[in-house]
């Protein structure tokens, strides 16, 4: 436990295309590397009840959420042969049609690339204490809850 | 004995962060309905603890100044 590096996937606010475009190029220098997954996570503007959703703004009970964010991590390398993995989670208020989510794998061949993303992506829907509060044009909000 | 508590997402607006005198309370299933009692809310509400940042899976000990998180479903991603 004691070798273990805890790495902060937090941003405040929208997660920029750019920056995943620079997350991309970064691995250029990475030949071993025959296959890269992206997932990307944006607000959608639901409609419900006659309202529509102008942002989500998020919280975290971070200590927690890093804490399991690294067992994840650590999980998901143990089971797949991945060179990297990327994960980034907005924090505040994302507007609709803005990445609150940006998660990054890649391996030397397609597969465990593309099941590793998929695998992190519903690990930390499920797992990672991570609030969204959906606010309405209006102004009003209720808060979202993951299936 | 005192412990702090701190809350989240829906239950931060009916709960605030405080230090709060449980008595004699010493485990988190006792915690769990003495705070339903004083936070009527709480009653019905799919809710976890942690306690001193770590998730409370099976009923725990309490000590003086623990820290008590109060987090409904998680909603990220």
């Amino acid at each position: 436990m004691s070798d273990k590096k805890i790495k902060n996937i937090f941003v405040q606010g929208k997660i920029e295309p750019a920056f995943i475009a620079d997350s991309i190029a970064k691995h250029s220098s990475k030949t071993g590397i025959g296959g890269h997954s992206i997932f990307m996570g944006q607000v959608r503007k639901d409609e419900i009840a006659g309202k529509l959703v102008a942002a989500i703004e998020y919280t975290t009970y971070e200590p927690l959420a890093l804490e399991k964010m690294h067992e994840i991590r650590e999980a998901v390398f143990a089971k797949y042969p991945l060179s990297c993995m990327h994960v980034y989670h907005s924090l505040g208020t994302i507007n609709a049609g803005e990445i609150c989510l940006f998660v990054f794998t890649s391996s030397a061949h397609r597969k465990p690339a593309i099941d590793a993303c998929s695998e992190v992506v519903e690990r930390l829907k499920a797992e990672l204490p991570v609030w969204g509060k959906e606010i309405f044009e209006d102004s009003t909000h209720q808060w979202k809850e993951n299936m | 004995m005192k412990i702090e508590i701190i809350s989240f997402g829906k239950i931060a607006e009916f709960i605030s962060d405080q230090k709060i005198d449980i008595a004699e309370i010493a485990d988190t299933d006792s915690l769990k309905m003495h705070l339903e009692t004083l936070f009527p809310e709480l009653k019905g509400m799919k809710y976890k603890f942690a306690l001193n940042n770590q998730l409370v899976q099976a009923n725990s000990i309490i000590n003086q100044n623990d820290i008590l998180a109060i987090m409904p479903p998680f909603s990220g991603g």
